[in-house]
């Protein structure tokens, strides 16, 4: 799989650099700022970007800029953010046009690399991978629908991890319970929140945005 | 217009030519009447309003009057400043504006009017111009004097301006005395020396004039010494609160691009090391060496990344006191420093910690651009409690203060607290930078 690394520290950007080439990534350009990231996308045409958020000139939120860009004008290209900080006025920018290819990490979260590297492989594939904190505190800051009260607590967690862009055995996995298990909460999240059964990957990203955005 | 520069004349002789003599005979002439009307029509709207209100039937009238007087006399505060600005160069800031209190009503409007404390200043002014204006046309007189017995001899050589046969009439500034009348064309060559010499204490009469003016504008025109203290102090707590902002702000991006960042790669560098050592086959040693000691030097760098911010923020040694902080801090300077320190009872903590970040920064500069070989830094208290630093060294000198620069900011720092900054840094050195503070903030 090809990755582009944009990270304005350079001692973080060649460890990353170490730590995917370690696993087999291809890493097409590793760079520190957001014109050079435009410039290595479009050239090399990547799975995926890894993206800082905060990069020069004026390190506010320049990374999240040029992934929204680069989604907009290759939406082949997965863009995995990473922050410091989580701000949900970044997360909900970055869904506007949808759930699909995106991801936004802790970057705390890079010392698992395991976690971090299946977080990489789903955004390549077209699928999401929000940080935990990430789905808390927009779950905790949007105004409800409300259907979204009607959903139990188990519901509502098992919800949340479909946001974070876990499949079902993984929830099953991080639940301790069987995968007939989450299949049936699933199916109660779709019901109550009204989505018809078609497609079951689209009725999750609905699902996702219906419950980050509200 | 003939200019101030003629050389090889000594500067008495040049004074009737400078333009600033000229500019302050213009103020005399144009503030003559303006002071003398102005001052006339006030003081009848005042006696008139006085008279008006002390009456009970008119009183209404007579508040109304006093109203008026008080607005007229902002208004000419406000046109003898423009002139003073204009013609003698010292711009007065005006006086704070009369309260705006809405919804009191006509009544209410008229009260604040008349208690309008900075517009009766003016009023004070208008009138104590009034003496002032007539000492200003006066000493104006001393040109038209000088000039026109200066012009005798052209005044006797063109008939239509001799007149009559009765002689020429020269003139003499005294109000005593008469006037001495000449009859031949050598008695009108006395007129010169006459002229000359009151053309030459002229500008000298309209200057004293001119500078009582300014004084008179300073004490009653402009804003007040509790006005200006209090916008003194508005801007000293803008720069206190934006400098404070700065701080965090620069203090949130240290910490975001340094300790944050290192923290972030060793915990990464950890997990690689685990992942190489959890791996089926035996690990390579050189690489998790590679990688353990890279571990290292971003926990080593992290920590050195947070003591220097701490230090940053307080420095430990400064709970010792003055003294030991600025020996601590002069020890490290790699250019030698001589210190000397008296400070006396020990001032209070927020004075030391600006007095120490002014003298660490003044040696940074010292070290990054005096080019200097030796340095000394002195604290002492003075008699009257101020605590003055000093930081002097035998660099290159040339060292200015301008906006932006770091000079500047210090100074606003200390301006905070009311201290002042003081830079003497002639070209080729020495520099002198003293700071005084209060002992209390």
């Amino acid at each position: 799989m090809r990755v582009v690394i944009a990270e304005d520290a350079a001692v973080l950007r060649e460890l990353l650099f170490q730590m995917l080439d370690d696993r087999g990534y291809e890493v097409c350009a590793a760079v520190g700022d957001p014109d050079a990231l435009r410039a290595a996308v479009t050239r090399h045409r990547p799975d995926a970007a890894v993206v800082d958020i905060r990069m020069p000139p004026t390190h506010t939120d320049e990374g999240l800029r040029a992934a929204i860009d680069i989604r907009r004008e290759l939406p082949d290209t997965g863009v995995l953010l990473f922050s410091q900080y989580v701000e949900t006025k970044y997360v909900t920018r970055l869904l506007a046009d949808g759930s699909a290819g995106v991801g936004y990490l802790l970057k705390e979260r890079v010392a698992n690399i395991a976690e971090f590297t299946s977080a990489l492989d789903r955004v390549a594939d077209g699928g999401t991978a929000l940080d935990p904190e990430v789905v808390t505190r927009l779950a905790a800051a949007g105004r409800k629908a409300a259907e979204m009260d009607t959903l139990t607590a188990r519901e509502r967690d098992v919800l949340s991890r479909m946001a974070e862009g876990r499949s079902n055995a993984a929830i099953a996995d991080a639940l301790h319970v069987s995968a007939g298990t989450v299949e049936k909460h699933v199916a109660a999240v779709f019901g109550k929140l009204g989505l018809p059964a078609s497609d079951d990957d689209n009725r999750r990203v609905l699902a996702v945005l219906k419950f980050l955005r509200d | 217009m003939i200019t101030a520069r003629v050389s090889g004349v000594p500067a008495v002789l040049r004074m009737p030519l400078r333009r600033r003599s000229w500019r302050e005979a213009i103020h005399c002439l144009l503030g003559a009447p303006l002071g003398i009307g102005g001052a006339v029509l006030l003081l009848v709207l005042l006696a008139l309003g006085l008279g008006f209100a002390l009456s009970l039937l008119g009183a209404v009238l007579g508040l109304l009057l006093l109203a008026l007087a008080t607005a007229l006399a902002r208004g000419l505060g406000a046109v003898h400043r423009a002139l003073a600005g204009r013609l003698l160069g010292i711009w007065i800031a005006p006086a704070p504006a009369c309260p705006a209190q809405p919804g009191l009503g006509v009544l209410g409007r008229l009260d604040a009017r008349i208690r309008d404390g900075p517009a009766w200043r003016q009023v004070g002014y208008v009138v104590a111009k009034l003496p002032l204006a007539v000492c200003g046309m006066y000493a104006v007189l001393f040109w038209v004097v000088g000039v026109f017995n200066l012009a005798a001899p052209v005044r006797w050589a063109v008939p239509w301006l001799r007149g009559d046969d009765s002689g020429l009439m020269l003139l003499t500034p005294l109000p005593f005395g008469g006037s001495p009348v000449v009859h031949s064309f050598a008695g009108t060559l006395f007129g010169v020396p006459l002229g000359a010499g009151v053309l030459l204490v002229a500008p000298w009469l309209t200057r004293a004039v001119a500078r009582a003016d300014v004084r008179l504008m300073q004490a009653l025109l402009g804003p007040g010494a509790l006005a200006e203290r209090v916008r003194d102090l508005e801007e000293t707590r803008a720069l206190a609160v934006d400098d404070s902002a700065a701080l965090l702000r620069r203090l949130e991006r240290d910490l975001h691009d340094g300790a944050q960042v290192r923290l972030v790669t060793l915990a990464l560098s950890l997990d690689m090391i685990r992942g190489k050592l959890s791996e089926e086959r035996p690990p390579d040693p050189q690489a998790v060496l590679r990688l353990v000691d890279g571990a290292r030097e971003n926990a080593t760098a992290a920590l050195a990344e947070l003591r220097d911010l701490s230090r940053g923020l307080h420095p430990p040694v400064l709970d010792d006191g003055l003294a030991d902080a600025l020996a601590s801090l002069t020890e490290r300077s790699s250019v030698p420093v001589e210190l000397t320190v008296d400070v006396g009872e020990r001032p209070s903590p927020a004075i030391e910690t600006i007095a120490y970040f002014c003298v660490a920064e003044l040696l940074t500069n010292v070290i990054k651009h005096s080019g200097a070989a030796r340095a000394t830094v002195s604290a002492e208290r003075r008699a009257d409690g101020t605590l003055r630093l000093r930081v002097t060294d035998d660099g290159r000198g040339g060292a200015r203060s301008r906006p932006e620069g770091g000079l500047d900011g210090l100074r606003q720092r200390v301006r905070t607290v009311d201290g002042t900054l003081d830079v003497t840094s002639p070209e080729g050195g020495p520099t002198v930078v003293s700071v005084d503070l209060p002992p209390h903030a």
